[in-house]
C-alpha cells in the first residue's frame, strides 16, 4: 500500500472503467464490511458512558475522550510508542542486512532463503511465543547452555533472569515482526539495479556514500513498508507483552482488552481504540511523507 | 494477486454461506459455555453417549469475558458456568432462565450447606458445580519461615519469588482483607486506603497468571504465591513440599455454578446435563482431574482419604471466607485503581 502512495506522483493514472470496479468491488465491500463498519460502531460507542459490565447509556459525551488525557493513559500509550519504535529500529537494524542478502543472492537460491523467512508463520504466534519460555525461563534452554559452556559462573556471575523482564518482551517483539521489515526491504532490493551501484562507485562515491545517497533513496519504499508493517501492528500488540512480562509491562493494546473484557468500560475502550487509530493515520502520514521526500531527492 | 483475492473472498463467502445452512439444520446440541480447566472431556463424552447429544464446548477465564461474550451472542449457550458474583448480577439483569428442579432429581446429592445459597435463595437460577478458595500456596524446601497471611507472602524478602492470579478484584481483595476492610465494601474511600499496601505488593510479584500458575511453581521459577486452591491441591499431589494456607486475615471463598443463560435454544438438554454431572459418580471424575471442593456429598464419599485430607480441596473451616457479592460500577474503579499502580502511579 505505502509504495503505491509514494509512487503514486510519478504516474499519470488512468481512471478505472466498470470492469476495474467490478474487479475491485470484492475489496471495497470487504472493507466496508470488516473496517469501516466496525469503525463507525467503535466511534459511536465512544461517546456513551459505561454503566457496569457489558451496559452502556447511550447519551452523548465527551467524557471518554477527556478520561484519555490523564497521565496514566498518557503514560501507557507513550511506553506503547517506545517499545512499537524500539522494535521497529531493531527490526530494521536486523532485517535490512538480511533482506539485501536475499535480494542479492543467486537467484535459484533467493526462493529458498525467503521460504526461511516465512517458516514461522506455519506456527501459532503464541506457540511460538510460548517457546522462548522454554528458553529463557530461569531454568530455561539458555542458561543451561551458558553453564555447560562455563559461561555461568565466569562471565555471569549468576544465571540470566531475562524472562518477565522487558528484555523478553522486546525479544518477543522483534521475534514476532522481524519477517514483516524483511520481505518488503526485499522485494525494492531485488528491484534495485546493480549497475547503478557500480556507477556510484564508478563516480567516485565510497560504500556509506553509496549507500545513503543511492541504495537507501532507492529501497525506501521497501523500507517505509517495512516500517509501517512492524511499527503499526506492534504499537497495538497485546498478550504478547502480557505473557513474556509475566504480567507486568502492559501496553495500550492490553488496556484496550481490559476495557473489552475484564468487566472494564466499553465506551472508553472504544475511546482508546480510536485514539490508536488517529495514531496510526499520523505514523502513515509521516511515513508517506517521507517517502515522497527520499523520492523527490531532498 | 487480484484473482488470488477473489479466490479468497469467494471462498469465505461460500464458507459463511456453508455454516448458515449447518446452524438451520434442527438437532438436539447442548452449547456448553465454561470456565478452562474445570470440565473434563471425560464428563462432556460420557454425556454424549449417555444421552446422544453433542456437546459444543467453548471455554473463557474470567466472568467477565463470559458476560461480554454472553451479551454479544443472545439465545446461543445453553449452559454457562458463572461465580457467585457473577450469578448475582445475572439474576438481577433477568439474563438467566429458572430452573425446572424436578428436571434434575440428581440435585438431592448436593451437601444440604450448598442448597440455600444467599445470592441466588433456593437454587431457582443455579446449581452450584465445585466450590473452592483463593490461597496461599508455598514451597516449604525453599520458604522456612512461618506463613499466616498476606502480610507474610508480600515480604520484600520474597521480591521476585511470588506469583500471583491476575485478575484485579481477586488482588484488590487481599489487600481489603490485610486492611481488616470487607471485601465486598468496595468504595473509592476504601480503595484509597487500599493503594499504597497495594503499590508495594504489586513491585514484589514476579508473575501475574491466571490461567496455570503450577509450572512455574513446579520447576522454581517462583516459591510462593496466591493462586486458586485447584492449582494448589494440583501441585501437592504431585509433591508435599508445597503447603496451602487460608491467610489468617480472611479469603475469598468462590462457588461456580451451572446456570441456564435467558432464552437458551435447548433447556432440557442443559438441564439433562446438569442432572449427569451431579451423579456421584461422575461429580468424583471432575474431583480426580480438578480437585477443588465438591459440593456433591454423594460423591465425596467415593473421594479417597488423600483426597479428602488435602487442605486446599477441603480447607480446616477456621478462616473467615467470604464469598463476592456484585459491586455494579465499582468494577471500574477497580480497574482503574489497577490500571494507575500497574503503570506505577
Amino acid at each position: 500500500m505505502p509504495q503505491a502512495v509514494a509512487i503514486q506522483p510519478a504516474l499519470n493514472v488512468r481512471r478505472p472503467g466498470w470492469r476495474g470496479w467490478g474487479l475491485f468491488a470484492p475489496m471495497v465491500a470487504w472493507l466496508a464490511l470488516f473496517v469501516v463498519a466496525p469503525t463507525a460502531i467503535l466511534l459511536v460507542y465512544s461517546f456513551f458512558t459505561g454503566e457496569g459490565i457489558g451496559e452502556v447509556d447511550t447519551h452523548f459525551t465527551l467524557e471518554n475522550y477527556r478520561r484519555i488525557f490523564k497521565p496514566v493513559y498518557l503514560d501507557l500509550f507513550w511506553r506503547s510508542i517506545v517499545y512499537a519504535g524500539a522494535t521497529t529500529i531493531l527490526c530494521a537494524m536486523i532485517g535490512y542486512p538480511v533482506a539485501w542478502y536475499i535480494g542479492r543472492a543467486p537467484a535459484s537460491r533467493r526462493g529458498k532463503l525467503l521460504m526461511l523467512v516465512m517458516i514461522p508463520f506455519m506456527t501459532s504466534f503464541l506457540i511460538r511465543t510460548y517457546a522462548w519460555f522454554t528458553i529463557l525461563h530461569e531454568h530455561g534452554l539458555l542458561n543451561g547452555f551458558l553453564e555447560s559452556a562455563h559461561l555461568i559462573p565466569t562471565v555471569f556471575s549468576h544465571p540470566l533472569n531475562i524472562l518477565y523482564t522487558p528484555t523478553a518482551v522486546m525479544i518477543a517483539l522483534v521475534y514476532t515482526y522481524l519477517p514483516f521489515m524483511i520481505l518488503p526491504i526485499y522485494t525494492s532490493v531485488e528491484k534495485l539495479d546493480p549497475s547503478l551501484i557500480e556507477a556510484a562507485a564508478d563516480l567516485g562515491a565510497g560504500p556509506t556514500r553509496s549507500f545513503f545517497r543511492v541504495i537507501l533513496p532507492l529501497t525506501w519504499p521497501g523500507a517505509a513498508a517495512g516500517i509501517l508493517m512492524v511499527f503499526v501492528p506492534a504499537i497495538a500488540m497485546f498478550a504478547v507483552t502480557k505473557i513474556m512480562s509475566g504480567g507486568h509491562i502492559r501496553l495500550i493494546g492490553d488496556e484496550i482488552q481490559e476495557q473489552f473484557e475484564g468487566g472494564g468500560d466499553l465506551p472508553f475502550g472504544s475511546a482508546l481504540g480510536m485514539a490508536l487509530l488517529i495514531l496510526f493515520l499520523v505514523t502513515y502520514w509521516i511515513s508517506a511523507g517521507r517517502s515522497a521526500k527520499v523520492l523527490r531527492g531532498t | 494477486m487480484k484473482l488470488f483475492h477473489i479466490v479468497l473472498i469467494v471462498t469465505m463467502v461460500l464458507s459463511l454461506a456453508g455454516c448458515n445452512r449447518s446452524s438451520q439444520k434442527q438437532q438436539q446440541r447442548l452449547h456448553l459455555f465454561a470456565w478452562s480447566e474445570y470440565v473434563p472431556q471425560e464428563v462432556i463424552d460420557g454425556f454424549t453417549k449417555q444421552t446422544g447429544i453433542p456437546v459444543d464446548y467453548e471455554v473463557y477465564d474470567s466472568n467477565e469475558k463470559m458476560l461480554t461474550k454472553l451479551l454479544s451472542s443472545p439465545a446461543h449457550y445453553d449452559l454457562i458456568q458463572p461465580s457467585e458474583y457473577m450469578v448475582e448480577h445475572l439474576i438481577k439483569r433477568g439474563l438467566l432462565e429458572p430452573i425446572d428442579q424436578s428436571a434434575i432429581p440428581n440435585v438431592s446429592n448436593l451437601l444440604p450447606e450448598y442448597r440455600n445459597p444467599e445470592y441466588d435463595p433456593g437454587m431457582k437460577y443455579s446449581v452450584p458445580y465445585m466450590a473452592g478458595t483463593v490461597g496461599i500456596v508455598f514451597n516449604s524446601d525453599k520458604i522456612k519461615d512461618p506463613i499466616r497471611g498476606y502480610q507474610d507472602v508480600f515480604q520484600p524478602k520474597y521480591a521476585g519469588r511470588i506469583i500471583a492470579l491476575d485478575d484485579n478484584r481477586e488482588i484488590v481483595s487481599w489487600a481489603l482483607d490485610a486492611k481488616g476492610i470487607d471485601i465486598n465494601d468496595v468504595t473509592p474511600a476504601n480503595l484509597t486506603k487500599v493503594k499504597p499496601l497495594l503499590a508495594d505488593w504489586l513491585k514484589l510479584v514476579k508473575i501475574f497468571n491466571s490461567d496455570d500458575p503450577k509450572p512455574q511453581l513446579f520447576s522454581g521459577d517462583v516459591d510462593l504465591g496466591v493462586v486458586y486452591c485447584g492449582d494448589a491441591a494440583k501441585l501437592i499431589e504431585q509433591d508435599k513440599k508445597f503447603k496451602y494456607v487460608l491467610p489468617a486475615e480472611g479469603a475469598h471463598r468462590f462457588i461456580d455454578n451451572l446456570c441456564i443463560p435467558k432464552d437458551a435454544p435447548d433447556k432440557q438438554a442443559a438441564e439433562a446435563f446438569i442432572n449427569y454431572i451431579l451423579r456421584p459418580e461422575v461429580s468424583k471424575i471432575i474431583s480426580d482431574k480438578f480437585p477443588y471442593t465438591n459440593p456433591n456429598g454423594a460423591a465425596r464419599k467415593l473421594l479417597t482419604p488423600q483426597q479428602l485430607a488435602n487442605p486446599a480441596s477441603y480447607p480446616p473451616e477456621s478462616v473467615h471466607l467470604e464469598i463476592f457479592h456484585d459491586i455494579g460500577k465499582a468494577n471500574a474503579d477497580i480497574s482503574q485503581l489497577m490500571t494507575e499502580l500497574r503503570n506505577g502511579r
